[in-house]
């Protein structure tokens, strides 16, 4: 394995929100002026992670809803303040996360231009490459209206091939991919292979545990903030399962004795 | 497991500020995003009214009517100069691209969220691409100035010649304001709102309609007025095409504020590069 050269190395990381908490309303509550009331708290979403991802891999992400994946990819972009712990990369990480809409005023092929300049692509290699790109998002006339007129499976198409048009060194995918049909799902499958062969990086947010299965070659599984399991993907997927069903037998229990045992 | 030096070498720390040699090398590599893009958005701007583009040569022409119909006319500012209209048209104009500019780039980091959040680019591209959409916008108004000092019985001269030199000079300024009033109003939202206010207070002490030095006899006080860039743009660019006085030191502080602005602004603006977009 040591030939295995390192995109991102991730040491100890934690990420937390500052929120305001928003106690139980009473009638004077809504008397109150905004802020009295409103405690602050902390959200700790990612408690302490560490992980190195390497060149030419793909590597899956699982876990509960609030687990902190998608607190870990955005801290991963730099975008977000980070508590404690460091984050080396290769280059910054691009994340293509579902809804994100770049100029949504605009028309999908102006969204093209402007997200092909802002990377850095020369105006003409953009128009060269306009027919593949639109022919790889493949939305029919819904290319030439407003982003914003989108459906989410389109928006994801526009945002996915943007997003590539350059091979990034790192690309995060939040679920992105989930909202797009079977089609679109081998076509992006398609992508991530190329750039994975490019010695690119994939990291992969997906509640879908078979994709984790068959296109990842690692995989974490995210738990309170912390890495709960690492390693094969199928071993990994398997552990996350066994605690889900764990945890439903747990409860049933529970729900069991606490309705038949009377006070 | 082993993991080779030479390779962790070339990671970087993310979160930083960026070295702003790269940065500045990072920017010029996007520049076709600094002209394509704002001269689409001005193109497109009027797109959905009857009148469309035309609108970048009315706008100003109806502008000129009100300031000189309420100063000129009703309020007869003028104290009896040469030439108040040619004075008038100068100062509004002028004084209406900075402060576009400021009302622009305060919005600016919010306007392109999106686009934030979807690639990876130096985000002074959005002020500074802002400032290039007015001044594309001002090339109508600037035919339209020159047209309506003529009509004015204004006669070229040769410091008309550096007119466009003093345009350059506002423009490196507009690049400070935009950078500086870009980072402001992501910090501060409320900034948006309070931003038209000061622009009207501004526009009193910059001498739009009147000439601050028949008013201001104080040399002091002229030189507090000096401050404000606004105020030494209308006096370089008066002296250039009305034949307005040319003072030492809104003279001194219109290159000042060209060299010092850019410089600072984008210092201020790159210290938040990473928070942009959250
Ligand atoms: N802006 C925010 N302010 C405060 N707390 C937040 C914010 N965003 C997320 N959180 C909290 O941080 C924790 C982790 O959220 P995160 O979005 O990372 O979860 P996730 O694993 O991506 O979940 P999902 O599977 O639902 O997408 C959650 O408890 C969430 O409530
Ligand atoms: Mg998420």
């Amino acid at each position: 394995m040591s030939d295995r050269i390192p995109a991102a190395i991730i040491e100890d990381l934690h990420v937390s929100y500052r929120a305001y908490e928003d106690p139980k309303r009473n009638l004077r509550g809504f008397t109150m002026k905004r802020h009295e009331g409103l405690r602050q708290t902390r959200v700790h979403a990612v408690r302490g992670v560490s992980l190195t991802i390497y060149e030419g891999e793909t590597l899956g992400i699982i876990g509960a809803n609030g687990s902190g994946k998608s607190t870990l990819m955005v801290a991963m972009t730099g975008l977000m303040p980070i508590d404690s712990g460091s984050l080396r990369v290769r280059s910054r990480p691009r994340l293509l996360s579902v809804n994100a809409a770049l100029r949504p005023a605009v028309s999908g092929r102006r969204n093209i231009i402007i997200g092909g300049l802002a990377l850095g692509i020369a105006l003409a290699e953009v128009t060269e490459r306009m027919d593949e790109i639109i022919d790889f998002v493949n939305i029919g006339e819904a290319i030439d209206r407003p982003m914003r007129t989108y459906s989410s499976g389109q928006r994801s198409r526009l945002g996915f091939a943007i997003a590539t048009m350059s091979p990034p060194d790192i690309l995060l995918v939040d679920e992105a991919l989930v909202v797009g049909d079977e089609e679109f799902k081998a076509r992006s499958q398609e992508k991530i292979d190329e750039i994975v062969k490019g010695a690119g990086a994939v990291v992969i947010i997906s509640h879908s545990l078979p994709d984790i299965r068959e296109n990842t070659d690692r995989a974490i599984w995210m738990h309170h903030g912390e890495i709960a399991a690492e390693g094969d993907p199928n071993e990994v997927v398997d552990a996350y399962v066994a605690m889900v069903h764990e945890d439903r037998e747990e409860r049933a229990r529970r729900d069991h004795e606490n309705g038949s045992a009377p006070e | 497991m082993l993991i080779d030096d030479h390779s962790e070498a070339d990671l970087v720390t993310l979160g930083h500020v960026p070295a702003m040699r790269d940065y500045l090398a990072d920017l010029w590599g996007r520049r076709e995003f600094a002209v394509v893009v704002p001269f689409n958005d001005v193109r497109v701007q009027n797109m959905n009214t009857k009148l469309g583009p035309l609108w970048h040569v009315i706008n100003p022409i109806m502008q000129i009517a009100v300031y000189w119909i309420i100063f000129g006319v009703v309020l007869d500012v003028s104290r009896g100069m040469d030439n108040y209209l040619g004075f008038l048209i100068v100062g509004v104009l002028l004084f209406t691209l900075s402060s576009r500019v400021l009302l622009d780039s305060v919005r600016a980091m919010e306007r392109d969220e999106g686009l934030i959040r979807s690639v990876q680019f130096p985000r002074a591209l959005l002020p500074i691409s802002a400032v290039i959409e007015q001044t594309m916008a001002f090339v109508p108004a600037a035919g339209v100035l020159l047209v309506a000092l003529l009509l004015t019985g204004e006669v070229p001269d040769v410091s008309w010649l550096a007119f466009p030199f003093i345009l350059f000079i506002q423009f490196l300024i507009n690049i400070g304001l935009g950078l500086v009033g870009a980072r402001a109003g992501f910090a501060v939202r409320d900034l948006s709102q309070i931003i038209s206010h000061v622009i009207r207070m501004l526009f009193y002490f910059s001498g739009v309609i009147f000439e601050v030095s028949r008013y201001v006899e104080d040399p002091a006080l002229l030189k507090f007025f000096a401050l404000n860039p606004f105020y030494d743009i209308l006096v370089v660019a008066r002296w250039s095409l009305v034949n307005g006085e040319l003072l030492v030191w809104p003279v001194l502080g219109f290159f000042a504020y060209a060299t010092i602005l850019p410089a600072v602004g984008m210092r201020f603006f790159v210290k938040a590069e990473h928070r942009y977009g959250g």
